[in-house]
């Protein structure tokens, strides 16, 4: 079943305003004021510490440190000259392991890789955009990712500190092709690669409500869990492959 | 959280847990592993204590200021296209996600890992609905499957090895499983794959909410809070009243403190902020999201100068790895949803029954040292101390403890009670002092004496060998320096009652 039928939500909307009186109304006594704070209190200190802030790396140290955490977390990573170097990895990739399926992202940052795939006899490829698709044609694009051997995204932002990807949802970036792959191939121009989380989070307090994607995704590696006797297992529910392509010019 | 009895002492609980050499070496081996990795990874960052102060600066803020983030971010959340709603306790959330359940017409349910949906018991509320409820954390499914509680904040399967979890996985197989980590994990991968995709209804938690962004923050390692977050059309989210940060530059102190403190990690493999449902245009992500913010006892610890602090847990588990009473009885003595040292100080505020709880708050040396792991310096021995505290004062005591207490009032208050207690201890023990020890397990001795000797009183009392000793000493004191010494003499001149009673 899609959405609700509009009633029942403005019903439960209606009792949630009821409600939210009371409950502010209980904060606000017990924090010692009449009525709830509604204007922005003073804020002296604001997230990262000052030290912090003045912490910076060159490129080169950013790669290497990324190469470094990434690498540590299980990920595997190449460091490439051009996309057409990005694409001789895959074809070699799919050539080695027999994959079948895969599903790419309808990035412009992709748009030779998928012309060349596209060519490829051997393989089943799909491409994600979901801009003007149905109900169905996007339950269709999930199940496709959720079978494919592959799914190669273009990510929007990495970190060199904490070793992450950052990707974002949008017609042409499906959070299904990052995640229900057995393998991620994520591509990294280089001039996206930050110091810290905070250079990548700032940003997005500042974009309008209207243009913030609704899935922000830091990904650190591959999917992992260390439930069994806290023996580690990779690949419990998302990719457990995962490689980070760095690409110095695009 | 009327569901909760404590049933039987941790006492008896953790001789369940005792008893179980394999619980205990898990459970040792697993903290010990996340204490040094934590201990690693603080140590790696560099100026920890730095980013701690900070954390616990963002946290005491935003609290202090709750009613105005809390509302920002219902307004943010809104805007959205979130539905909002307020449960003032576990049965309120409970109802509006079964109406929602209900209205949808669903089937069955995925769950992502969340603390708040054990408070509120939803599995067994959602299977009388006829809902099928599926926990889809490894640790969570395995213990869902054996019907029992998670044990660990963070590893909540800790106390199974993967022989009875073969065993757990291979009836839900219809197969005979090998005891493999890798073949187990594959089989759940499979089974899991198979219940997202079919499910209607996506459940997550939240572990930070973003005040000026109205986007709910995850934290995780598997991948199933991103699945659960990304297939099913509708998506519920069981929110904390206190989860809430101001800004997303705040996440980074946060994402900084929180996966340092509970794995060792740098970051959780995702961390995923989620702000609303799918855009028009998108082709994943829920259809829609209902956020449902519980109190169920929270806001009781508003405004309570001793116990305000415990609304800035950000739920790491640092303090149940580093606590030595949780190391040696686990997650299951302490009875309740949350266990360790912050169990032990949460569950009897979230509960409002001291009283009734008040034995967790023994199960604890007060070291201290959950206060030293924890990343936004929450003082939980202090608080421990104060919940002994109230225990004492709203007269839930034990009797036997009650007129020992009085007796000995009585006696300490009068130097010549004591004086003639003393003498009269001297001749009592002659009976039973061998050689300088007594060893009978009679009276009050019994407990002590079952364990170690205690000391036989010596012949002579301190004050009584003094004169003997001053004797001795004349000259080899250093002299009082002057102002200590004019103090010294300024309170014996204010003494009354020639220096014999004392308070």
């Amino acid at each position: 079943m899609g959405k609700s039928d509009a009633d029942f939500l403005q019903r439960l909307h209606e009792e949630a305003l009821q409600k939210q009186e009371a409950f502010f109304g209980n904060i606000a006594s017990r924090l010692g004021r009449e009525r709830r704070l509604q204007t922005a209190p003073v804020r002296s200190i604001k997230g990262a510490p000052e030290f912090w802030e003045d912490v910076q790396l060159s490129v080169e140290q950013r790669v290497e440190l990324f190469m470094s955490n990434w690498q540590k977390a299980g990920g595997h990573v190449q460091r490439l000259s051009r996309m057409s170097d990005v694409k001789q990895f895959i074809d070699n990739f799919i050539a080695t392991t027999q994959a079948r399926h895969l599903i790419i992202q309808d990035q412009d940052e992709l748009a030779e890789l998928r012309t060349a795939l596209k060519a490829s006899t051997d393989i089943n490829l799909t491409v994600w955009n979901s801009g003007a698709a149905s109900e169905g044609e996007k339950d269709e694009l999930v199940a496709k990712a959720a079978g494919a051997d592959i799914g190669i995204v273009a990510v929007e932002h990495a970190v060199a500190y904490t070793g992450s990807l950052v990707v974002t949802s949008d017609p042409a970036r499906g959070r299904s092709v990052s995640l229900l792959p057995t393998t991620l191939i994520a591509v990294l121009p280089l001039s996206r690669l930050k110091t810290k989380l905070g250079e990548v989070l700032r940003p997005f307090d500042v974009l309008p409500l209207k243009e913030r994607p609704a899935g922000i995704h830091f990904i650190s590696g591959p999917s992992r869990s260390a439930d069994i006797e806290n023996d580690l297992t990779i690949g419990v529910h998302g990719p457990g492959v995962v490689y980070a392509l760095i690409v110095d010019e695009i | 959280m009327s569901e909760h009895k404590a049933t039987s002492s941790v006492k008896e609980r953790s001789k369940v847990a005792l008893n179980n050499d394999f619980l205990r070496n898990a459970v040792k081996f697993t903290t010990e592993r996340l204490k040094n990795g934590k201990l690693a990874a603080a140590e790696e960052h560099g100026n920890w204590e730095e980013w701690r102060e900070r954390g616990r600066q963002i946290r005491l803020h935003t609290i202090a200021h709750l009613d105005y983030y809390l509302a920002r971010f219902v307004e943010n959340a809104r805007a959205q296209g979130v539905h909002v709603h307020f449960a003032a306790d576990a049965a309120d959330a409970v109802r509006l996600t079964m109406q929602i359940a209900e209205h949808k017409k669903a089937k069955s349910v995925v769950k992502s890992k969340s603390m708040v949906s054990e408070e509120l018991h939803i599995n067994h509320a959602l299977e009388q609905l006829g809902v099928e409820a599926v926990e889809t954390d490894l640790g969570e499914y395995i213990i869902q499957l054996a019907g029992e509680t998670p044990s660990h904040i963070i590893i909540p399967a800790i106390h199974k090895n993967r022989y009875q979890i073969a065993e757990l996985l291979s009836k839900e197989a219809g197969e005979e499983l090998p005891p493999d980590t890798g073949i187990l994990a594959g089989f759940v991968r499979r089974k899991l794959r198979e219940k997202f995709l079919e499910a209607d209804i996506g459940m997550t938690g939240c572990n930070f909410a973003i005040a000026e962004t109205g986007s709910i923050v995850l934290f995780e390692n598997e991948g199933n809070a991103r699945m659960v977050s990304t297939v099913p059309k509708t998506q519920i989210t069981f929110m904390g009243m206190e989860r809430i940060i101001p800004t997303l530059d705040d996440l980074e102190v946060m994402a900084t403190l929180l996966p340092r403190s509970a794995t060792g990690q740098k970051l959780t493999v995702y961390m995923s902020v989620i702000s609303g449902p799918q855009r028009q245009t998108d082709g994943d992500g829920p259809e829609e999201m209902h956020v449902i913010i519980l109190d169920n006892g929270r806001s009781l610890q508003l405004g309570d100068p001793q116990f305000q602090e415990l609304l800035n847990c950000i739920r790491c588990g640092a303090c149940l790895n580093a606590c030595p009473v949780y190391r040696h009885i686990g997650g299951h003595a302490y009875g309740g949803v949350y266990s360790g040292p912050i169990g032990a100080v949460l569950t009897p505020a979230l509960n409002k029954n001291v009283a009734e709880w008040d034995d967790i708050a023994n199960a604890s040396s007060l070291c201290g040292a959950c206060y030293e792991a924890c990343p936004v310096k929450i003082p939980l021995h202090d608080m421990l101390v104060y919940l002994r505290r109230r225990k004492v004062e709203r007269g839930s005591k034990d009797p036997l403890e009650q007129a020992g207490m009085s007796g000995f009032k009585f006696l300490m208050s009068n130097a010549n009670r004591v004086k003639a207690f003393v003498k009269l201890g001297r001749i009592g023990q002659k009976m039973l002092v061998r050689d300088g020890h007594i060893k009978a397990k009679i009276g009050p001795l019994k407990g002590w004496n079952s364990y170690r000797y205690a000391p036989s009183l010596p012949k002579q009392t301190f004050r009584e060998s003094w004169k003997d000793i001053e004797q001795g000493l004349a000259g080899t004191l250093p002299e009082l320096s002057t102002d200590i010494k004019a103090r010294m003499e300024q309170l014996m001149a204010q003494r009354t009652g020639g220096g014999k009673y004392h308070g």
